[in-house]
């Protein structure tokens, strides 16, 4: 009886999209914004916040935790940059540490209960499309027009179709690897707590799911960020022609 | 209609519409583009531009630090060469002196043994001169003498008186003449 129950009630269990947050028009353009971006303003609300805080009343001889933790912050994005694109690429390091302060904070978000930017494969693929251009313009940029357009028919020409492909599927793969490990992150967390609270009248939601947020939420909003701004960085230093 | 059922409506009722799970939206596109560049301004101009500085303030001073030490090593290694320097020439000075002391010394030491010989010599000389002058004065009186004796021998001799002052000048003829055939 109990069992058909729970049968029943998780029939009604369903994973939605982000909602319709505010919708407008301007001049007979219609504008959904979405919840994703709702969120998003929190995020840079706290970004700005953090940062600030961080990066204020800075001292040539480090005395505050908060000022290490600054220069750790920026040096770990240097760092990440400088190993994985080279020192001449110094100037991506500001997009990356961006980027990668978004993204986890994005993610961040499903453990205050809000849903994550990041589950929304618009926001995610907006990332993607970034790196798409910046992986173009990297390769006009090494190789000039021509240089451009000979990478697609090389190393031979009948490869043509095969790299055109292969430059669209590297910021589709990326977008779409982070928005299903957040979203499969969220589903799962979901589910978890719709089994636990049918499950000793609800009691069990307390705690236990922890751990499970433990890892979807806090090392794979980790891990998600950095292998999305890690690819980035692969692709764009790698789109250099010789 | 009971309660529940009403309330199921009226959250119903009030559910927004949401977007499907996997879509692409251009509205959250180009708001997220913006978002993004707003996030990357504020990392910029917030965390990553005062940090920088801060950090290459530091990395100059930290190289200007290991200048002042190079040089301030300079100097100590050139202030002990000069040192050096110095004391092997205040030595070679103590030197100087010690060997002119001595040779002075030395000079002084024959000056004085000079001019003790000398008045040794000098000494020597008067003693000399005046045992000459003694032994002359002797052989005076001695010739007085044997005057004397000679004319009380010649007086006892010729048994006869003579003017003394025949006498004397007889004798000392005589012993003149003796004294120049001497």
């Amino acid at each position: 009886m109990q069992t058909l129950e729970l049968l029943k009630n998780a029939a009604e269990f369903s994973v939605k999209g982000p909602l319709q947050s505010i919708k407008f028009s301007i001049g007979g353009l219609d504008v959904t914004i979405s919840e994703s971006i709702v969120v998003q303003w929190l995020v840079i609300i706290i970004l700005a916040v953090v940062f600030f805080i961080l990066g204020r009343n800075l001292k040539l001889k480090p005395t505050s935790r908060r000022q290490m933790a600054a220069e750790y912050i920026v040096g770990f994005f240097r760092n990440m940059v400088n190993d994985t694109m080279g020192v001449k690429y110094k100037k991506y390091t500001v997009y990356i540490g961006a980027l990668f302060c978004m993204s986890l904070v994005s993610s961040l978000m499903g453990l205050l209960g809000l849903r994550a930017p990041t589950s929304d494969l618009s926001v995610v693929a907006t990332w993607g499309v970034i790196t798409f251009i910046l992986t173009q313009r990297n390769k006009v940029k090494t190789g000039g027009v021509k240089g451009f357009f000979k990478g697609f028919i090389e190393p031979m020409p009948f490869m043509l179709p095969f790299n055109i492909i292969g430059e669209i599927a590297n910021p589709v793969s990326q977008s779409l690897r982070h928005f299903a490990n957040i979203l499969a992150g969220s589903v799962v967390g979901g589910l978890v707590y719709f089994a636990l609270g049918q499950v000793a009248g609800g009691l069990a939601s307390i705690g236990v799911p922890a751990i499970l947020s433990l890892y979807f939420d806090l090392f794979s909003s980790f891990i998600q960020a950095y292998i999305f701004c890690t690819l980035t960085m692969a692709y764009v230093s790698m789109a250099e022609c010789d | 209609m009971d309660l529940l059922s009403l309330v199921r409506a009226a959250s119903e009722a009030a559910e927004q519409p949401t977007f499907s799970l996997v879509d692409i939206n251009a509205d959250t596109i180009i708001f997220t583009l913006i978002n993004t560049g707003i996030i990357i301004l504020i990392y910029f101009f917030f965390l990553h531009k005062p940090v920088c500085s801060i950090l290459d303030k530091r990395a100059e001073a930290v190289k200007k630090d290991m200048d002042d030490a190079e040089k301030a090593r300079e100097d100590a290694e050139a202030a002990r060469t000069e040192y050096e320097q110095r004391l092997e020439q205040s030595k070679e000075e103590a030197g100087r002196i010690l060997s002119d002391a001595t040779k002075r010394a030395q000079q002084r030491g024959d000056e004085i043994i000079a001019g003790a010989n000398a008045e040794a010599a000098n000494i020597k000389q008067r003693a000399e001169e005046s045992i000459e002058r003694e032994k002359k004065r002797a052989v005076n009186e001695i010739k007085d003498e044997i005057a004397d004796m000679v004319i009380a021998a010649a007086s006892k001799v010729a048994e006869k008186e003579i003017s003394a002052e025949d006498n004397e000048r007889i004798i000392s003829a005589e012993l003149e003449r003796i004294g120049k055939e001497n």
